[in-house]
């Protein structure tokens, strides 16, 4: 489904991409972990683009995103993305904030939209939350709306970056439920995070980055009970 | 003090207040376009874009108002643009004024978090829309207290017209000054009529500003 392609990325004179290919399939879960710095979220922001990658090539359905003749906005509409700081709308309610790119970018009309924000708010448990604002919402719902905001123009792939981290530790699961309920339905996700648990229970396989590099990829058994790579062995010594 | 001339002038007084409103109201709409359009330019990737934009601001905010309405009063004729007085002052007057909404506008838009834009271009929005829906009615929460003190110095400034003969309050009172004799009292009165204009506005503003903030 995306296939990446000796990807670089500088920011000014520093690399922090130096070449990753990988392939991710339909259906498959996975999990990228790493040190901070290791260029994990540079990587996941690079496959919609929010980055442009310096060099290297990203085809997603086919198409090569990083072709400068792509319509970037059409694309996107099938890449989810929820981001560590949730980046809610804090000027529009739930109800707004789910429909407001399905009728503005689908155009979908007001009834249409609302139909499939109310199914996503039932399928996340906020239903009672629909009028309410995000200022009024704890940490883990806002990460829920958020993530149905995403689903709300029904992607085929979920990019999520950090999508725990900043988040109370109380509203962790919460959001974790979530995710693993979307893995369970068959959804495409990619993943950066620090939540071992999760990593542990849901990945198919998990990608290891370090400096700018995958230093290693596998399922997750073989990942955390037998590194291959000495880093990997010492990033996972130090975290678990 | 003798106020024994107002009987005869006072419509002088209350016609020249009408027309600083309006001319003030008029000034504010069409600076408020162009400021949005300046701003927006200045934002913008193109650097011919932003080139224009910034020097226009620049510019304006280097240079006299009173130049620029003489520029635009007595300059434009020659060379084929003929404008009737209030035109050209409302012209000269909002000239003036986008260039300082334009800025106002600006830091209102960089006001808004970054991850705002990131999550309406990741769902697909393309700049213009995310501009649209998403930034700018933030953007105009942010800048509504800046934008009401520039309407109110563009009330203040609207008295410049007065010089190419738009019947606004100054010019009014400066008539009045003339066919009486009298310097203070005419003058006086325009000063507290403009106060009672630009008091009135802040205050109103202000509660304005906390019906807006009570509504988070």
């Amino acid at each position: 489904m995306i296939k990446v392609k000796n990807l670089h990325k500088y920011f000014g004179n520093l690399e922090v991409l130096k070449g990753v290919d990988v392939e991710i399939n339909k259906g498959e879960v996975v999990v990228v972990i790493g040190p901070s710095g290791s260029g994990k979220s540079t990587f996941l922001r690079c496959l919609n683009l929010l980055e442009e990658p310096t060099k290297g090539e990203i085809v997603f359905e086919g198409i090569s995103i990083t072709d400068k003749k792509t319509d970037i906005n059409k694309l996107r509409q099938k890449m989810g993305m929820v981001f560590q700081q949730f980046n809610l709308f804090p000027n529009l309610s739930v109800l707004d904030n789910i429909t407001l790119a399905p009728r503005k970018v689908k155009g979908l009309s007001v009834e249409e939209a609302n139909k499939i924000a109310n199914d996503l708010l039932k399928r996340i448990g906020l239903t009672d939350k629909v009028n309410n604002y995000p200022k009024q919402l704890s940490g883990g719902q806002k990460q829920r709306i958020a993530i149905a905001r995403a689903l709300a123009m029904s992607p085929d792939v979920m990019l999520f970056d950090e999508p725990t981290s900043a988040l109370d530790p109380e509203m962790v699961g919460e959001v974790l439920d979530v995710m693993k309920k979307l893995a369970l339905e068959g959804m495409t996700m990619v993943v950066v995070t620090h939540e071992m648990g999760f990593a542990r229970e849901i990945a198919d396989r998990v990608l290891f980055m370090d400096g700018g590099y995958i230093m290693e990829e596998d399922t997750p058994e073989n990942i955390f009970t037998n590194p291959k790579n000495p880093r990997t062995k010492d990033f996972l010594a130090k975290i678990l | 003090m003798d106020f024994s001339f107002l009987p005869k002038y006072y419509l002088f007084f209350i016609n020249g207040v009408e027309y600083t409103i309006v001319l003030a109201f008029f000034t504010v709409i069409i600076g408020f376009i162009l400021g949005l359009l300046l701003s927006l330019m200045r934002l913008s990737k193109s650097h011919i874009l932003k080139f224009i934009a910034t020097a226009y601001i620049e510019f304006i905010r280097g240079t006299p108002i009173l130049v620029q309405l003489y520029i635009v009063y007595y300059g434009l004729p020659h060379v084929g643009v003929n404008l009737p007085e209030f035109s050209a002052g409302v012209a000269a007057l909002s000239v003036n004024s986008a260039a300082y909404i334009a800025e106002i506008i600006r830091a209102g838009i960089q006001a808004v978090d970054a991850g705002q834009m990131e999550a309406a271009r990741s769902l697909g929005m393309r700049q213009s829309k995310a501009m649209r829906y998403v930034i700018i009615p933030q953007a105009v929460k942010n800048i509504l207290p800046a934008l009401g003190n520039e309407f109110i110095t563009v009330i203040k400034e609207s008295s410049v017209a007065s010089i190419i003969g738009i019947h606004e309050l100054m010019f009014n009172a400066d008539t009045v000054r003339g066919n009486t004799y009298r310097p203070f009292e005419p003058l006086g009165i325009a000063a507290v009529m403009y106060f009672i204009l630009t008091f009135g506005l802040s205050k109103f503003l202000g509660i304005f500003e906390r019906r807006m903030k009570a509504s988070d």
